[in-house]
């Protein structure tokens, strides 16, 4: 499966290693096998990549980069053939109601992280894979994104809800 | 017994994702098929965080147009990083300010989805309706974040004990608490 268009995501706050794992050496090259020709970054508060880097990487890998700091990115998400993020419940959801493939990357420096077991319940239920920062560009050789599920939601779920709700109220 | 203004329903916005969220579960209960139900939900309350820029244009985008929402800014109890000293005071200011929106509007169904905000409005409503002030009928509904899968947020162990209905979105979470009757999972909802 070809990968045009990859859209990198950290979120709102920041996560360094994320953009420095997506621009090295391996994890271009994992892209470029992929077809990739447009990576689109949104780096929050981490560092940006300098016009000179961006210039290198376009000359070595064919890759264009167009990159920002915060911006509503409904588009972004729609135009992307893969997402990659962290593990944020917005971004997991944005991935799923879309229908896009979703890579979730790990953030091993915050302590805690409850917003792992989402990514690591919708892996388990084949909706987006997730993986840890180091193991990236492996990852990109070899996942199969076809294999992912698309997500459906479930109004007869949703129905039952409002029900609740009705009799609750029913007084 | 008065006929004042009728009891609107409340509905608690954190921001980002808990907004996404919530939009869509209004949208589910504005849009049921009986419209006699939809009338009784009416009028709707939002209320969001001062801080909170981006959820009110997210949410009347979301709502059916007929609806009558609107929308009250109220403190937060906690910003992001904000000391514990500090939160104490931040804290009970916005407790003060849940009691008397809650003492003044009297709303029957409060609907809310984890972002901290919700809580003091929680323990408002219960504490009115305990003394009278809100209708018997009244009801506190809170509907745990999408993220927890395994464990509950603070906001929901702070809410378990008085939620009228508490929702849960996966089954690690209703079996952990199977013996909590208010507890209820129905599957994926969102």
């Amino acid at each position: 499966m070809h990968l045009n268009s990859v859209y990198i995501t950290v979120g709102t706050t920041k996560f360094d290693a994320l953009i420095s794992a997506v621009t090295s050496e391996p994890v271009l090259k994992a892209l470029q096998n992929r077809k990739c020709t447009r990576l689109l970054i949104q780096h929050g508060n981490s560092q940006p990549l300098t016009d000179e880097e961006t210039l290198l990487i376009s000359k070595n890998y064919g890759i264009q980069i167009e990159q920002y700091k915060f911006r509503p990115n409904i588009e972004d998400i729609k135009s992307a053939d893969l997402i990659i993020g962290h593990a944020g419940a917005g971004t997991c959801m944005d991935i799923l109601n879309n229908r896009k493939h979703g890579l979730i990357v790990i953030n091993d420096t915050l302590m805690d992280n409850h917003q792992l077991e989402l990514a690591k319940q919708l892996a388990s239920e084949n909706y987006l894979y997730y993986c840890k920062v180091s193991d990236l560009d492996a990852q990109l050789t070899s996942l199969d994104f076809k294999a992912l599920k698309p997500y459906e939601t479930q109004p007869e779920n949703l129905k039952k809800f409002v029900s609740a709700i009705n009799e609750l109220m029913s007084h | 017994m008065t006929t004042s203004a009728p009891h609107p329903t409340y509905v608690i916005l954190g921001s980002g994702g808990h907004t996404a969220e919530m939009c869509r579960l209004t949208q589910a209960l504005l849009q049921q098929q009986d419209s006699q139900q939809v009338e009784k939900y009416q009028p709707i309350r939002l209320i969001l965080a001062s801080s909170d820029s981006t959820s009110e244009r997210q949410f009347r985008q979301a709502l059916p147009l007929e609806s009558q929402a609107e929308f009250v800014k109220v403190p937060r109890s906690r910003s992001v990083g904000q000391s514990w000293l500090s939160t104490i005071f931040t804290s009970l200011w916005a407790l003060l300010w849940s009691c008397y929106l809650v003492w003044r509007d009297r709303p029957q169904l409060i609907l809310c989805n984890g972002p901290g905000t919700c809580v003091p409005f929680c323990y408002a409503a219960y504490l009115w309706r305990l003394l009278g002030r809100l209708p018997s009928h009244s009801r506190i509904v809170f509907v745990e974040s999408f993220c927890r899968v395994e464990t509950l947020s603070l906001s929901g162990r702070l809410l378990l004990p008085l939620a009228d209905l508490f929702v849960v979105h996966w089954p690690a979470l209703a079996t952990r608490y199977a013996d909590k009757k208010n507890l209820r999972y129905f599957g994926r909802i969102l």
